[in-house]
């Protein structure tokens, strides 16, 4: 096993981890299920790939343009769809998605659908694990806030969450926001790692693969979606040897994880410190009693 | 003015068959509330099930298109049992139904890539390809007889539902599954029917996607167009996955017609937004917030 | 599940993880790899399968002949499913783990492109097979020191269409249907209007569908009130098969014109009538001996058609073999070093790398013309 193949998935395990993060910030804590994140993915990847080869921007300040600027797309777009229920919602961010990619099909000044090459290379496994060990830790913070419990009130009960007087719509807003600039920045070190965009790379296929990653890790778990975006990376990357099989295998795989383990990975549970512990130590009454092996989110559901 | 009416056929063919894959998906909807992305994968296999009886097992195509129907039907019936009765037995939500039916729909399109392979198939002539020229008009034998099927289909489909009382027992779940179960409906039994009314529907349209155009693995992805469609005119409304389906076949055709083909897609779907945000519910849809 | 389950399941995920990851160590001897990567999986798959088939029986081939240098050629191949990054991930582990001497394909451009860093960190040489784009061995004017092809690039494909349209077959109306959302179709589109439109033709229409359509009549529909003598349609076969049956069933007479998308017997099977007389720019002649010596071979052993990529990658494994051979070794740079002298005489004809573009050079393109359903040589051409 090579170490210079393994940060390649590694890398590849963290770009994923941004753009799941928040979609699990989306669809695991808010309830709303978005088929268009890979939309929000390429704005920031061309608005890094912009800051950073037309303007001249260092990457880091580059890849939070392109965060802010997914971001910032998200508020006209939450506000005319975010209102909309269960499915519609998902077909209204399915379109959002494909309409982002037509446009940039479009778009000679970026290259159009032949792509654009020449962006340099500067996405490395430190700053990716930088990025990421940051971004998970603003996660964390975030959901164990008030403004996280108040998010897991409008996927619970939404209903009930306006009459104890949630503004269930500013949550469902912040929570597309954030979810837009996480993945803006995964899109922005995606084009800095492969060194060419092409609308191409953010399909709806990608969208899905987030989706299928954050429901993998457990709906309303961080640590799910930190455990499920190195797994179900590394995953088509095992079966590599089963060539025209593997997404035979895959799509089995997902089948088989859904029917046996509905609540994912985690189950809308965390890892800490203490679950750890435990887990070495493997204390049966201890296990029995703490049936939610840990703290955080687990509690907040009972 | 030839142009344009000749664009109005090409609208409607095309919206019918968008309506033939809708009112599968619909159907589904009504009674499960989740959206069933597996349907894409049953219509792809559906239509090879029709190829290979037409020209390996050398059935007549009437004989054909029955069977292929009835194994498509069959298929549906089992993604049902495998991938959604155990999540629906404890009670899910419908993020879970979405994410096997993906999942299926993946394993599905890759199963006959690894065993088909992903070769491009070309039904049998049935009808002669030449279509009939009225004026500078010309519409095809097969559109027409496409037109004439799936509204066969869906009178029948109608009629089912509307007048014979295992149809009542299906609306009556749909409206309420408790309640319907309360009232002695074995529920159980009328999801598995719907599956395979889903399936049957989804086999004809198969067989129709497949003489009109061709079959190949990736097939499934124009579901995506119909899927569109009935969340256009309403989830769960039959009529509305119809009309929807019509409405967006006529829309694209126009816009690449008279503004422009690069940009058909993001109109189509600004206009679809433009309609969600003043019927949230789709054109015919009804409120159904209170479902799980 | 009690947690005691879930612990074992935990630990039983992590157990497969690692097992997976170091189960592929064993090593032979007197081996030399040669890499492949592609679609097997996705849209492409049926160009995919087709060449890694083609380049694993030429392998064969060679290995029964006494292999290459005295060593056994052992072909590894990987699916990217039409993703870049994967293809990036295949190509790492391709260089690293399996320590491949030179790697074969993708076919796309989108997908060549991108491992081009990957290439030269860790120096092994890649053959694209049709990644027509011309940034796919420079940019910015420069060359990229790892990357080859075996093909000819869009601008002188769309120069050839053009000009043999305009200059030849004397037509100066042309519409154009394209692919928006294909790299390959919008670099056709733009060099065919680009050439034509300099020579003095006119373009009467440019309509656009988006991968995945399947009903091209709006369009035509369209197109045909813009009354053009020719209808170029750079994409690939199926979308060609189904949108000349269309525009032949809304009454368009006009000729149809295509580029390398274009030959394959499926399309013959899908679309005979309709693309009766029509041109297609080709890399080769088909009733070249040496390319129906290699169909047949190809035919028996995988009882399926080739398709186009087959015969690049048979020329770009030509290139390999010839490359090693010069340099009389196996070192990956070594190879790079003498792929970039390569002039060996293809199926697809001569292949002349020049070294400031690693591109082929002075390829001549062959013009196709389609009668009842026989890809029949024309003519050699170049613009």
């Amino acid at each position: 096993m090579n170490w210079f193949y393994i940060k390649g998935i590694l890398m590849l395990a963290g770009m994923n981890l941004m753009a799941v993060l928040g979609l699990s910030l989306l669809t695991g804590f808010t309830g709303l299920f978005s088929f268009g994140h890979a939309g929000f993915m390429a704005l920031g990847a061309y608005a890094a790939a912009w800051a950073g080869v037309r303007m001249g921007l260092p990457f880091l300040v580059a890849l939070l343009v392109g965060g802010l600027f997914a971001g910032l797309v998200s508020l006209p777009i939450g506000r005319l769809t975010l209102n909309l229920k269960g499915d519609y919602f998902c077909i209204a961010t399915l379109g959002f998605g494909e309409a982002i990619r037509l446009i940039l099909d479009n778009v000679q000044t970026f290259g159009g659908a032949r792509g654009w090459p020449g962006i340099p290379i500067r996405t490395e496994l430190w700053n990716v694990a930088l990025i990421c060990v940051a971004a998970t830790l603003f996660m964390v913070r975030l959901v164990n806030s008030r403004h996280g419990r108040n998010m897991i009130a409008v996927r619970e009960e939404e209903l009930a969450a306006k009459t104890v007087g949630i503004d269930t719509f500013k949550y469902k807003m912040l929570s597309l926001f954030v979810s837009a600039v996480y993945a803006g920045i995964a899109g922005g070190m995606m084009g800095y790692y492969t060194g060419f965009l092409q609308p191409k790379m953010f399909g709806m296929a990608r969208s899905t693969e987030l989706t299928i990653i954050v429901i993998f890790g457990g709906i309303g778990s961080v640590s799910g979606s930190v455990l499920g975006s190195v797994l179900l990376t590394a995953l088509p990357e095992i079966l590599r040897t089963f060539a025209i099989w593997r997404l035979v295998v895959y799509g089995a795989a997902v089948i088989f994880i859904m029917i046996s383990r509905p609540e994912g990975l985690m189950g809308g549970r965390e890892i800490t410190l203490e679950a750890i512990r435990r887990l070495v130590r493997g204390r049966r009454a201890e296990a029995e009693a703490g049936a939610g092996a840990g703290t955080g989110v687990g509690e907040v559901r009972r | 003015m030839a142009q344009f009416l000749q664009q109005m056929i090409n609208g409607l063919s095309i919206g019918s068959v968008y309506a033939l894959m809708a009112v599968g998906y619909s159907l589904v909807y009504s009674i499960m509330s989740f959206s069933n992305f597996a349907h894409g994968g049953v219509i792809m296999l559906g239509s090879y099930f029709g190829f290979y009886l037409l020209t390996l097992a050398h059935w007549a195509f009437p004989a054909a298109f029955v069977g292929a129907a009835l194994c498509s039907a069959g298929l549906a019936v089992i993604v049902e049992r495998v991938a959604y009765r155990p999540l629906r037995l404890r009670n899910a939500p419908f993020l879970y139904f979405i994410i096997s039916a993906m999942g299926a729909s993946i394993f599905l399109e890759n199963f006959v890539v690894a065993t088909i392979g992903p070769t491009f198939r070309t039904y049998p002539t049935v009808l002669p390809r030449a279509p009939i020229e009225i004026g500078s008009v010309y519409i095809g034998r097969l559109d027409i007889m496409i037109f004439i099927i799936s509204a066969v289909c869906l009178a029948l489909l109608v009629y089912f539902l509307d007048r014979t009382k295992v149809g009542k027992a299906v609306q009556a779940t749909a409206h309420n599954a408790r309640a319907a179960k309360l009232m002695g409906i074995n529920t159980d039994l009328v999801i598995t029917l719907v599956f395979a009314i889903g399936g049957l529907l989804a086999g004809v349209a198969g067989v129709m996607f497949g003489m009109k155009y061709t079959v190949y693995p990736q097939m499934g992805g124009i579901t995506i167009k119909s899927f569109i469609a009935a969340v256009f005119g309403g989830l769960g409304s039959l009529p509305g996955a119809v009309i929807g389906s019509l409405i967006l076949g006529i829309m694209e055709t126009l816009i690449s017609g008279y503004f422009s083909s690069q940009f058909r897609d993001l109109i189509s779907f600004t206009l679809l937004i433009a309609v969600l945000v003043f019927r949230p519910m789709g054109l015919m849809g009804k409120a159904t917030e209170e479902k799980a | 599940m009690s947690i005691k389950k879930k612990r074992v399941f935990i630990l039983a995920a992590c157990a497969a993880l690692c097992l997976g990851l170091f189960a592929q160590g064993s090593a032979a001897e007197k081996v030399v790899k040669l890499g492949w990567v592609g679609s097997l999986t996705g849209d492409q798959a049926i160009w995919g399968q087709c060449e890694l088939n083609t380049v694993k029986m030429m392998a064969e081939e060679l290995n029964a002949a006494g292999g290459l240098l005295g060593a056994k050629v052992e072909v590894v191949g990987y699916d990217h499913r039409g993703d870049a990054m994967e293809c990036v991930n295949a190509v790492r582990r391709l260089t690293s783990q399996d320590k491949v001497v030179c790697i074969i394909g993708p076919n796309a451009s989108g997908h060549a492109i991108p491992i081009a860093s990957v290439l030269e960190e860790m120096k092994v040489p890649d053959i694209a097979t049709v990644a027509t784009n011309p940034k796919v061995t420079v940019v910015d004017g420069k060359v990229k020191p790892f990357n080859f092809r075996v093909c000819f690039i869009d601008p002188y494909q769309g120069a050839v269409a053009a000009g043999f349209a305009y200059d030849v077959l004397k037509f100066t109306k042309a519409a154009v249907l394209y692919d928006v959302a294909d790299d390959y179709s919008q670099g056709l589109t733009e060099f065919f209007i680009k050439t034509f439109t300099e020579k003095g033709g006119k373009i009467v229409a440019k309509e656009a569908f988006k991968f995945g359509d399947t009903d091209f009549r709006p369009q035509l529909s369209k197109i045909k009130a813009a009354n053009p003598e020719i209808i170029f349609m750079p994409y690939f076969f199926k979308e060609v098969a189904l949108s000349s049956n269309q525009a032949r069933e809304l009454g368009i007479k006009a000729t149809l014109m295509g580029g390398d998308g274009w030959p394959s017997e499926i399309l013959i099977q899908m679309a005979k009538d309709a693309v009766h007389g029509s041109y297609v720019v080709n890399h080769l002649d088909f009733d070249d001996p040496e390319v129906q010596d290699f169909k047949t071979r190809y035919t028996a052993k995988y009882k399926r058609a080739v398709e186009l990529n087959g015969f690049l990658a048979h020329d770009a494994f030509l290139m390999f073999v010839d490359a090693a051979e010069r340099a009389n070794s196996l070192n990956p740079v070594a190879i790079r070093d003498a792929l970039e002298s390569t002039d060996i005489k293809g199926i697809t004809g001569n292949i002349r790398i020049n070294p400031a573009t690693h591109n082929p050079e002075g390829k001549e393109a062959a013009i196709i013309r389609i009668m009842d359903g026989n890809y029949v040589f024309q003519q050699k051409y170049a613009p």
